[in-house]
This record gives C-alpha cells, structure tokens and sequence, in this order.
C-alpha cells in the first residue's frame, strides 16, 4: 500500500466556505485532495454529533468551516 | 438542618390547606438507609410522610419538568437553580412554581459511608455536623463534613437563589474553595493518559442511562441515544460507544449544569462522570464568566453572542 | 474533546467567506498537515465487527 494519506471530513456552510470551495474549484486552484466535503446549510446546523460521528466511522480529522 | 422536618411539615399543610398548589414534591424515608425518595404529597393526609435529613440528594427540579398544574417544591442550593434553569428552558413557568427554599448543609454520600463501615448498614442517624452508622454489630460515629458528596464539599451556592419562602435562615456559603483541583491534574496530563484515564473511568459503565434519568437537564423526548434513524452509537457496551454516551451527555450540560450531583449519586458503578461535566462548567467559568442557573433575567452563555467572545481556535 | 484525550488537531474551526478561495486553500492546506503531523486516528474508531 502506498504511504498513508489522511481523510478529513470537511463540514462546509452552503453560504460561506462551500462557495470558497466552488470558487477555488472554478478558478482551477490546487489544493490537497484529503478532504471529504458535507454541505451543511449553515454553520448552525453543525452539532457535537457529526464530528463524533465521523471520528468513529474512522475520519482522522473533521474540520469545521463557516 | 434538623428542625426542617416540622417546618416542612406545616409549609405544606398550608399551602395544600388554602389550595394554592396542587402538589407539594418533598422527601419521604425511603425503604432503605440514606435512601431518601422523592414523594408527591396531593393531600393533607399525606403530609406527615415529608421528612428533611442529609440523604435528600436528588434533584427535584427533575419532576418539574412540563408540568402543568400549580405545584410547590422543596428546593436546595442546586435545586434553585436548576429551577431557574428549567424556567429559563421555558420547562416550567415562574408563576406555576411555589419554591420553599431550604438552606443546605451538604448531603452525605452513601457509597463513602458504605465502604468506611463493615457489614450492612441498618440505621443512620445524624445530628447538625455528626453522622451515627449502626450495623449488625457496631456503630461509627462521623463528622458530617467528612462523608459529604464531593459536590457539596465544592458548593459554593448552598442558599436557593430564587425562592417564594424559607424554611429556615441562610447558612452560611463557603468560599475560597479550589473547586478545580482535580480537572486541572487531568488538564495537564499527556493527551494519552487522558484517553487512558477516561478509558479507565468509564470502564466499569453498564449504560443503565441512571445518571440520565436521574438530571433535570435530560429532558429531551427522544434522547439521542435513543435514536435509531440515524443511529448516533452502539446500544451496547463497547468502550467507543460508552464514551460517545458519557462525552455527548456532558456537552448536552454544557452551560447548564450546576453540579448538583444527582448524576454520580444515582450510578449504580459509582463512576465519577462530573468530572466531564465540571471541565464544561469551568470552561463557561472562565471564557464568558457564566454560571449556571444564578438569575432568571439572563441569558445562558450559549445562548447569546457577545463581539468579545473568545475565538482564537477560529482560524 | 482535548479534555478526553483527543488530540486537539483532530477538530479545525475555520471562517471563510465564499469570495476567498485563496484562504480556502490555505486551510485546507493548513489542516491537512496538521492531521497527517498526528497520524491515523486510532483513540474514537468504533472498530466493526469482523466478519468472517
């Protein structure tokens, strides 16, 4: 197996961090392919559960953006 | 706190003589030593079971919660504010609510008591600050303060902060405590120990949900552990999801809790889970300068948003 | 979470507007590193049961 790459899940608001994601998409931007995208339709929405959640289903990381 | 008893005795006979409550909720002698429990008193007749002693740990904002009707409730130190907290959470309205404040001493903590004496306990009784534990064949006599609940040993609100009377004057509050002591050993352990420390802590857990049912912050109609669609944890005792359980109960307190207790008073294990609860208080303490359930014209810490809020883990 | 023993880098909080690409990339950039510095997550895994 090739050397190990982390998985990040990412819990992105609609309005804000998910159009930077759209934005960095359209505009042919690099960045590291680790993480894994929720949309969520507002920061708001983002509850202590999710990111239990996805650290017990094996997330190494979960990164929460507004 | 002796001579409560009598005084309850006639605050309820009152109040359920002249019809202003419907109920009074107060203690009776439960079927066991320093087994107190709850009891809902409707008529007169009923009123010579209340009793008042050091075993009247649990929480009876607890039976509060939706209620209806008009109803009159004893209330310590803790149990004043987790009413206010229950009237601010629009649990309960102001007005429904007859509080007979009761100034408290402590409560003792049954399971210390159980494991300084030998063979089973068959009496205890107590005067103002000694405790008399009788078994099979001897007979200790301790200090009331050395066998209290380590949250009453920590209370620094041992007065009710809302009530309509009193049962007797206040007593005097303790200060200069060093309520912390132990989250802060815990705080600056090796990120390995604390997952180690809790793993052992949490390790004797049998998921009874006692601890749940036991706090009157745990109102919700479906607790989350209950839930199947989508299923946050394992019904099970696996280690992840007892932790899952205890982590995400202490955040559901968070800003709320008043260490009252009951928790850790009702676990049939005697795991110690304030010690995840107190972290949450701590840090409400010292980031926003907010304690739980003190006034009702404010609004809880997490409620609201202040520009000084700290954010510094925000990128 | 620190409190119970996960590592703290674990859980990121960030504010980007949706016209900021470039800080975009830079935290994801950011919080990348910071998870591969610590490694697999192995303290918060519910492991299956193992099925034969």
């Amino acid at each position: 197996m090739s050397e190990w790459e982390p998985k990040i899940v990412a819990f992105l608001c609609n309005w804000c961090s998910y159009g930077a994601a759209d934005l960095a998409g359209v505009s042919r931007m690099q960045y590291p392919p680790n993480i894994r995208v929720i949309r969520i339709p507002c920061t708001g929405r983002m509850s202590p559960k999710f990111a239990l959640a996805a650290l017990r289903n094996g997330a190494d990381g979960v990164w929460v953006s507004g | 706190m002796l001579g409560y008893t009598e005084k309850m005795r006639g605050i309820a006979s009152r109040l359920l003589k002249d019809c202003s409550v419907e109920m009074v909720i107060g203690f009776r002698k439960g079927s066991m030593p320093m087994m107190n429990e709850p009891c809902f008193v409707t008529t007169i007749e009923d009123v010579p079971s209340l009793i008042w002693d050091s075993n009247c740990g649990i929480n009876l904002a607890n039976y509060l919660t939706n209620r209806k009707e008009k109803i009159a409730v004893f209330a310590k130190g803790c149990d004043s504010r987790n009413i206010v907290n229950h009237i601010i959470e629009n649990k309960i309205k102001r007005d429904q609510v007859h509080i007979v404040g009761v100034p408290c001493t402590g409560m003792i903590d049954k399971r210390k008591i159980a494991g300084m004496v030998k063979g089973e306990i068959l009496e205890v009784s107590e005067t103002d600050d000694t405790i008399k534990v009788k078994t099979a064949d001897s007979e200790t006599l301790f200090e009331k303060t050395e066998v209290l609940q380590q949250n009453c040993t920590l209370c620094i609100h041992r007065n009710p902060v809302i009530h309509d009377e009193m049962v007797a004057d206040p007593v005097e509050e303790q200060t200069s405590l060093d309520r912390y002591a132990d989250i802060q050993k815990i705080e600056e352990m090796e990120s390995e120990d604390k997952w180690q420390f809790f793993e052992d802590l949490l390790s004797p857990c049998i998921r009874c949900y006692a601890c749940r049912n036991a706090c009157p912050l745990c109102y919700c109609p479906t607790c989350f552990v209950d839930e199947s669609k989508p299923q946050w944890m394992g019904k099970g005792q696996d280690p992840i999801d007892v932790r899952t359980f205890h982590f995400l109960r202490a955040y559901h307190c968070a800003g709320r809790c008043t260490d009252c207790g009951a928790c850790e008073r009702a676990c049939p294990v005697g795991i110690n889970m304030r010690l995840l609860t107190r972290k949450l208080e701590k840090d409400c303490q010292e980031q926003f300068g907010w304690e739980a359930g003190l006034s009702l014209d404010q609004r809880p810490a997490l409620d609201v948003y202040q520009t000084n809020d700290p954010g510094t883990f925000i990128k | 979470m620190e409190m119970m023993g996960i590592e703290r880098d674990r859980l990121h909080m960030s504010w980007v507007s949706s016209a900021e690409a470039t800080k975009f990339i830079d935290v994801v950039t950011q919080v990348t590193e910071a998870v591969r510095a610590l490694g697999p997550n192995t303290r918060f895994v519910k492991q299956q049961a193992k099925v034969a």
